[in-house]
């Protein structure tokens, strides 16, 4: 059957950054010159397309974007300005706010006011939240011991809560974008045994982020892998090692030292960032998307207040400590809860799944070429000739 | 009757000189002007609220002002028919079409929006003064533009001035093998024409030469021609080649596109008309050494007509019309370093390759790859062309080299397409094993024959690629070309042993200063300005100044035939009457606007 082509799609991205798709004349370069586009997934031409024609559903299942670092390279060398790079970009954000079943990530994609707004809300909420629970714990003259304000227990099982709560939609959202890309094409000859053999490529992609070192610019690659390990290292201290890092108010070098190393990358990985984008040095940072401002910022901010509650405690002044330490937590939580499963930081899931997806559909695609595809269902064949 | 203007803008970033806020100030004070608005650029204009508008305000006609507002006409064709109103009485005020970008711009708006604002015909009020006109016609640029310009003028019996700055007449189209789409010998049907322009009584021939200067008015222009030393008598040089051959100087040769080499004294190529020797004064020993050395051709030369001191005139001609015929060049293909042009030898320019297979080029016209030969004079290796060179076993031809790309020139050169589709059938038709890559982004076939001729190269077994290819690599001294063919989806990449860039066409060399020279304004790409696109694609803003072929904008040969007898009936037309019109900048916003009224209490 035809597909039904929606042709206000091309308006429907452009809240998400794509604005020059139109441009597009199809001479084929940026998928040329693109690093990672290799049979069977030849990008950005397609895509964008796809995105030409309105054809939302086959972008829907389309894991490309996901395989695209956006070095840039297609964006400089376009003989249109069509910015390919961006496309791609735009269709990550578009592709995430379509995995999101709650549409809180299309609401904060498509406005920034509301994205912000929820933010400050979500940091109003948890201030007055953690205030009220401050009070009924102990004084705020304590920072720790039996009449701690903030007893470092108490936040470690919400710290848990929040974990649970965020991976909760986090693997909802994952699990429709695996429903979107592999789940419903039922044509797909996928065998457990390769999502089995394949399996490695998630630890290996989200803790190497070896393909982007692929790009063009290496830099870009060291500075993203330096900011999210410091992030999954700090991850580990406060999921783990909460109660350490929270005594003191002496040094406690076995923990501290990983604390130092990965608060510095927070802060340099941030600030290189954000510099990046504020002088528009390449490709990649020329347009920015107002949900990029946000994160950065947002991550950057989580880690003064957290250095400068660290200070405080170590002073020994208590009261400061407490007041900072409600301000870290008021701005630590809306990152977490709105960011992780609604915008930017999902990507730390969707990438590695995308490239474990591409290669675990790569492999069924190429059995289905090579003809040992026994796994083909009854009609797949009809299917095929119709397509030829 | 009441009128409202509005000034609407489609070009944002073309500056075309006009202030249009003085321009909506002026439609203001206009009589009868309502409502004057300024919609800015690309404005999005609704037919229901500009209804209203004109319902409310009670107009009657309205001028859609700007560059080209033709664009937004239909919203207001639509307004005007919602308020109940004669949607023919949308008048449109279009600068481009009458030549804004003159001197001085913002007045030539303001007359084009009065003339709307009166209901009368702009070319009608702001018809130039007949003036008297002086037979005589410069053309400037030898090429088969100004060949044929020159020859149709002067076969009316009039006296024609050809200026060329190169040695010979021919231009472009002498380098060439044959003439798409129908493969005839280009030099068969040029070098009649120029030895014709050679022999013409009416026609002066002054190669070597530039133009320095041009004064005077439409009709009666003065033009100072600046003639370079030749230092070989023209008329007493029989062509024996006898310097040549003792000249030891050696430099690329510009009629080889650089392929092959030339001596200091030389003949561009041997039907080269005026059929004589010229010296080369930046490579001459003699010349650069004052005279101290060398001089050996002066000493074998049997006619004794070498005078290796001469030194250049200067010249005024007195002229009515002044046809400008400068033409292209290609565009420099190592600006696009992807494409490895002047890293791989096997990469060449189209120019390059129309030499390489021109049975008069290097290689008698044997398609080869080029061959590492030590050069003992320079001792070093260099790639050149032999004659017995290893013919290539696949060669890919690259469309749209630096055409339709933002980076270098956004347009489109249009003459690409169809000349790679006929290196296409030369490198099959002369080396039928090989195989022969097309990779382009659309294919251009427009003119007559063409599309014909492009089935024709499908069906000789190129294999014709849709995709502009990305880059040419070489590893293990195999080159490849990358690129992705949209068709299937898929990128490929396809080893080759010669890759031929369909270089762009650019504007020549200092057409900047021959525009300000002449006071003819040029688009934002460099091609001369015609005074009307669709009406009068020959003329320029000022009268008497007329542009022939490529230097108004890409076209292929046919075209530019077509142009320069255009400009030759114009040019005679004037010649024989003895009267021709004044330029069109010459008239003052006053005189325009006097002449629009006293026509409106006529009709």
């Amino acid at each position: 059957m035809a597909i039904r082509a929606n042709p206000k799609l091309i308006e429907e991205l452009e809240p998400y950054g794509a604005e020059d798709v139109m441009k597009c004349y199809h001479c084929g370069n940026c998928s040329a010159v693109c690093p990672f586009s290799a049979d069977p997934y030849v990008f950005p031409r397609k895509p964008m397309r796809y995105l030409q024609m309105g054809l939302e559903d086959k972008l829907k299942g389309q894991l490309d974007p996901w395989l695209c670092y956006y070095c840039g390279e297609c964006s400089d060398q376009c003989p249109r300005e069509a910015e390919p790079g961006e496309t791609m970009m735009s269709l990550r954000r578009w592709l995430t706010s379509k995995y999101d079943w709650t549409g809180i990530s299309r609401l904060f994609y498509r406005s920034w006011r509301w994205e912000l707004g929820a933010i400050v809300l979500v940091a109003i909420l948890t201030a007055i939240g953690f205030t009220l629970f401050g009070m009924s714990q102990g004084s705020i003259a304590h920072y720790d011991g039996p009449d701690a304000f903030l007893p470092s227990a108490s936040i470690h099982i919400f710290d848990w809560v929040l974990a649970g709560v965020l991976l909760t939609f986090l693997l909802s959202n994952a699990a429709r974008m695996w429903w979107f890309t592999m789940g419903r094409d039922k044509d797909l000859p996928t065998t457990l045994g390769s999502y089995i053999t394949s399996a490695w490529m998630l630890p290996a992609h989200f803790f190497t982020q070896v393909r982007y070192s692929k790009c063009e610019h290496k830099r870009s690659w060291a500075t993203h892998l330096a900011l999210m390990l410091s992030y999954v290292t700090m991850l580990v201290l406060i999921m783990f090692f909460l109660t350490r890092m929270a005594s003191g108010p002496e040094i406690d070098w076995s923990v501290h030292v990983a604390g130092y190393f990965a608060t510095a990358g927070l802060l340099l990985g941030t600030a290189l960032f954000l510099r990046n984008r504020v002088k528009r040095s390449s490709a990649q940072y020329r347009h920015s998307h107002e949900s990029d401002w946000i994160f950065l910022v947002l991550i950057l901010i989580v880690a003064t207040t957290g250095i400068l509650q660290h200070i405080l405690h170590r002073s020994g002044l208590d009261v400061a400590a407490n007041v900072a330490y409600i301000v870290h937590l008021s701005l630590v939580v809306p990152m977490l809860a709105l960011e992780v499963p609604f915008s930017k930081w999902s990507h730390l899931a969707y990438r590695p799944l995308a490239m474990y997806l591409a290669q675990v559909r790569a492999t069924a695609l190429a059995r289905a070429r090579s003809g040992e595809a026994t796994a083909l269902r009854p009609g797949a064949e009809r299917t095929q000739a119709h397509a030829a | 009757m009441k009128i409202g203007v509005y000034v609407c803008r489609a070009g944002g970033e073309a500056d075309d000189g006009v202030n249009y806020e003085s321009v909506v100030h002026y439609a203001a004070n206009l009589p009868q002007v309502e409502v004057v608005r300024s919609m800015g650029v690309m404005p999005k204009l609704d037919p229901e609220a500009l209804a209203d508008e004109i319902a409310a305000e009670g107009l009657e006609r309205i001028v859609i002002g700007g560059d080209s507002p033709g664009f937004f006409k239909p919203a207001f064709t639509r307004a005007m028919a919602l308020a109940g109103r004669e949607p023919d009485e949308v008048r449109l005020a279009s600068f481009r079409a009458y030549g804004v970008g003159g001197d001085p711009a913002t007045d030539r708006a303001k007359a084009i929006v009065a003339c709307a604002v009166y209901g009368v015909p702009f070319t009608l009020a702001a018809q130039p003064k007949d003036t008297k006109w002086n037979a005589a016609a410069l053309v400037i640029g030898g090429g088969i533009a100004g060949i044929q310009a020159a020859l149709e003028i002067a076969d009316g019996g009039k006296r024609v001035y050809l200026v060329e700055r190169t040695g010979t007449i021919g231009g472009h189209m002498a380098m060439f093998d044959k003439t798409f789409p129908t493969l005839d010998c280009a030099a068969c049907i040029l070098t009649p024409k120029m030895v014709a322009v050679g022999q013409h009584e009416m026609i002066d021939l002054l190669t070597y030469s530039e133009v320095e200067s041009v004064t005077g008015v439409p009709g009666a222009y003065k033009a100072t021609i600046l003639r370079h030393a030749r230092r070989v008598d023209e008329a007493a040089c029989v062509a024996c080649g006898v310097c040549s051959d003792v000249c030891p100087v050696r430099v690329p040769s510009e009629f080889d596109a650089g392929i092959a080499e030339r001596k200091a004294i030389y003949i561009p190529f041997p039907q080269a008309v005026p059929n004589a020797y010229l010296v080369d004064e930046a490579s001459c020993t003699y010349v650069q050494t004052n005279g101290q050395k060398c001089g050996a051709c002066r000493k074998k030369c049997p006619k004794g007509c070498i005078d290796l001191d001469g030194h250049g005139d200067v010249m005024q001609v007195e002229v009515g019309s002044v046809i400008v015929a400068t033409g292209y060049e290609t565009l420099d293909a190592a600006r696009l370093d992807r494409y490895g042009y002047g890293v791989h030898p096997n990469v060449l320019t189209a120019l390059e390759f129309e030499r390489l297979t021109n049975a008069s080029g290097p290689t008698g016209g044997r398609i080869v790859t080029k061959t590492l030969k030590h050069n003992k004079r320079k001792k070093v290796d260099e790639w050149v062309f032999d004659r017995d060179g290893a013919p290539p076993k696949s060669v890919a031809i690259i469309h749209c080299v630096g055409s339709r790309d933002s980076n270098y020139n956004a347009y489109c050169s249009r003459v690409c397409c169809m000349y790679s589709l006929k290196f296409a059938h030369l490198v099959r038709e002369k080396l039928p094993e090989a195989e022969c890559y097309e990779f382009y982004i659309d294919m251009r076939a427009f003119g007559k024959g063409y599309e014909a001729f492009f089935e024709r190269i499908a069906e000789e077994g190129t294999v014709i690629v849709r995709g502009r290819s990305a880059s040419v690599t070489e590893h293990d001294g195999q080159m490849y070309v990358k690129g992705e063919d949209i068709l299937s989806d898929s990128v490929l990449e396809f080893p080759v042993d010669m890759v031929l860039l369909a270089v762009g066409l650019v504007p020549a060399e200092r057409s900047d200063e021959l525009a300000a020279m002449l006071g003819v304004p040029r688009d934002a790409d460099g091609w001369f300005t015609e005074a009307d696109y669709n009406g009068d694609p020959t003329g320029t803003q000022r009268g008497g100044v007329y542009v022939a072929g490529v230097c108004q904008g890409p076209k292929d040969i046919p075209d530019t035939v077509a142009q320069a007898s255009a400009v030759a009936a114009k040019v005679l037309e004037g010649a024989i009457t003895g009267r021709g019109l004044q330029s069109l900048g010459s008239l003052t916003l006053t005189d325009i606007e006097a002449r629009a009224k006293s026509l409106v209490s006529v009709s």
